[in-house]
């Protein structure tokens, strides 16, 4: 069931509209029996149903046998298993065929004669997301920062909380779980603001992402086709698309928790504002870099291992470059893993991954350097223009990372890597070539114009943004203005969405995860 | 060890990690307050605390301490 779908729309007030019927003490029941539902509505097989029984029943069991045996080896061990046990089936389920791929390429480097065969695993939606939270949820018990849910139906409907499912937010037990099973009183107040956000991100999705998703497989589809600038332009049209839709999807999701009375950890904030890619990714899904943080990051970083690196590099080298040798290998161990868990394939390991760990590490390296010689040669870093520079540079080198995340694999990357370096001026003399890129771009006249302006609200509505809360200033308005703006919303969303054949109008990006 | 003079201790061992003399930090300083306390610095500066009070923070502390006001609470409940 996808976010943006009308049955999705059918199911969430049905959901609400039963969920402030009944009473308080049974609301979160309702949410449970909709999770499900979302759970298992595009994929009910008896494998699916064992696969969340196995996570749950597993969490839930040695979540509490972890608060029993607190501050104990037993309590570790306890943790360790309740983690592998998820991780298994993360890793049954999302990366077998990396695996096999690595085996194939290992195979032909050695000139073995023997191939795997490729498997497909049929895996619920939202294992990712899920996956995580239950290992935090066991993490934390066992850290102390919160306790174990002792009835299992609460802990599945943690687990499962049916909005996070597609695209995230990560939660957490402390902060969110309570949330999920007090009951909540319907405020009006809190409808609007949650309908306007809904709305808000359907915009982004249906008239801005989904047209510029035509422009990007029109253009990635028939690389032969296309010159350096359309290749370029594809590869900006890709990281707005993604943003558009990814941040689109978090809007509908906080949306209908708002409504609902529950508040969720934001995942953006203006990521293209940032003058740097370690910047760019603090306003980026900040909720998975935050779990990345606290559960893989900080206790690597404090291990044992590290901690004996450390004095070992700071004797050798000094404490500043000592220091920053055993922060470098946890950074890159972390972002191997924040591109896998993009997907099981070394286009998002390079894209999503490693690339972005070569950016910060040169921003961190490089960025002493540089303001040296800003400083000889009299640059200020202070002025619009340099700053202006900063962001542009660092949305570009975003950018091309996301080449890798898009492309289908490392070859295509390099054809579309290789498309936007090979500047042939020529064609931009040549009529008919010309035309023959604009007529094959996937985007009319029509669909230009609306992208266009609709690009142009969106950057206007993040530069607001970056002062107050666009939203709140709305909702301070009268009555009448409130209620226009949210029409023309709606009314835009109809005409404007994008729907039409040839392509799904709901696949989100962020959802294969 | 009185409440004050902890907050001595820990201005020599910040502006040690963060290389500025001219840090003083208060109940309420936070990693916003200072350049260089990042998520990267941050364990960094955990460790050299740990090892100037001759104490060890559990994992669930150093995730969830808000400012340096919780780092003192936690170091005088190690110490006491």
């Amino acid at each position: 069931m996808n976010l943006t779908t009308l049955t999705f729309l059918v199911f969430c007030f049905i959901t609400i509209l039963i969920y402030f019927v009944i009473p308080k003490k049974f609301q979160w029941v309702v949410l449970l029996i909709s999770s499900i539902i979302f759970l298992f509505y595009d994929n009910l097989h008896i494998s699916t149903v064992i696969q969340a029984l196995l996570i749950l029943i597993p969490s839930y069991i040695i979540g509490i046998q972890i608060e029993k045996n607190s501050n104990t080896k037993k309590g570790k061990i306890f943790l360790i298993a309740g983690t592998l046990i998820i991780l298994a089936q993360l890793f049954y389920l999302k990366y077998t065929n990396l695996f096999l791929a690595t085996f194939n390429h290992i195979f032909n480097l050695f000139k073995i004669d023997y191939q795997f065969d490729f498997v497909y695993r049929n895996s619920l939606i939202g294992i990712s997301y899920y996956s995580l939270i239950m290992i935090s949820y066991l993490v934390d018990i066992y850290r102390g920062t919160c306790n174990a849910q002792k009835n299992i139906f609460k802990c599945a409907l943690f687990m499962s909380y049916f909005p996070i499912l597609t695209s995230g937010p990560f939660i957490r037990y402390g902060s969110v779980g309570k949330e999920l099973y007090e009951g909540h009183k319907f405020n009006y107040d809190r409808m609007v603001r949650g309908l306007v956000r809904i709305l808000w991100g359907v915009f982004k999705i249906l008239v801005i992402s989904q047209r510029l998703g035509m422009f990007v497989d029109s253009v990635y589809g028939n690389l032969e086709l296309f010159n350096f600038i359309f290749t370029f332009a594809a590869m900006i049209a890709f990281t707005l698309q993604l943003y558009t839709n990814f941040s689109g999807s978090i809007d509908v999701i906080m949306g209908i928790s708002e409504i609902i009375g529950i508040k969720l950890p934001e995942n953006f904030t203006l990521p293209f504002f940032s003058k740097t890619v370690t910047e760019l990714w603090r306003n980026w899904h900040i909720t998975l870099g935050a779990w990345l943080k606290d559960y893989i990051f900080y206790p690597l970083l404090k291990s044992d291992f590290m901690q004996k690196l450390n004095k070992k590099c700071q004797k050798r080298f000094g404490k500043k470059v000592g220091k920053k040798i055993p922060m470098y290998l946890s950074m890159l161990i972390m972002w191997i893993i924040i591109g896998a868990w993009h997907g099981g394939a070394y286009t998002f390991i390079i894209g999503s991954g490693i690339l972005q760990f070569v950016y910060m590490f040169l921003e961190d390296t490089l960025g002493q350097i540089s303001d040296k010689i800003n400083k000889k040669l009299g640059i200020r870093k202070d002025v619009f223009s340099y700053k202006l520079y900063q962001v542009i540079r660092t949305f570009l080198l975003f950018s091309f990372a996301m080449i890798f995340f898009r492309a289908s694999s490392l070859t295509n990357a390099f054809e579309i890597i290789k498309n936007i370096f090979i500047i042939n001026l020529g064609t931009l003399m040549n009529k008919d070539a010309l035309l023959n890129m604009i007529t094959n771009m996937g985007l009319d006249i029509y669909d230009f114009a609306i992208l266009f302006v609709s690009l142009i609200i969106l950057f206007i509505m993040q530069l607001l943004a970056r002062k107050r809360d666009v939203r709140e200033k709305l909702l301070e308005q009268n009555i009448i203005f409130r209620w226009v703006i949210l029409y023309i919303l709606i009314f835009t969303i109809i005409i404007f969405g994008c729907y039409g054949a040839g392509y799904d109008a709901t696949a989100f990006i962020y959802r294969q995860f | 060890m009185e409440r004050e003079e902890i907050f001595e201790r820990l201005n020599g061992v910040f502006r040690d990690v963060f290389d500025d003399d001219s840090i003083v930090v208060t109940e309420t300083t936070t990693a916003k307050d200072i350049e260089d306390w990042d998520s990267l610095e941050h364990i960094n500066l955990v460790v050299a605390v740990e090892q100037e009070f001759g104490i060890k923070f559990n994992m669930g502390e150093v995730t969830t301490m808000k400012n340096v006001g919780d780092m003192v609470d936690i170091i005088i409940s190690r110490i006491s």
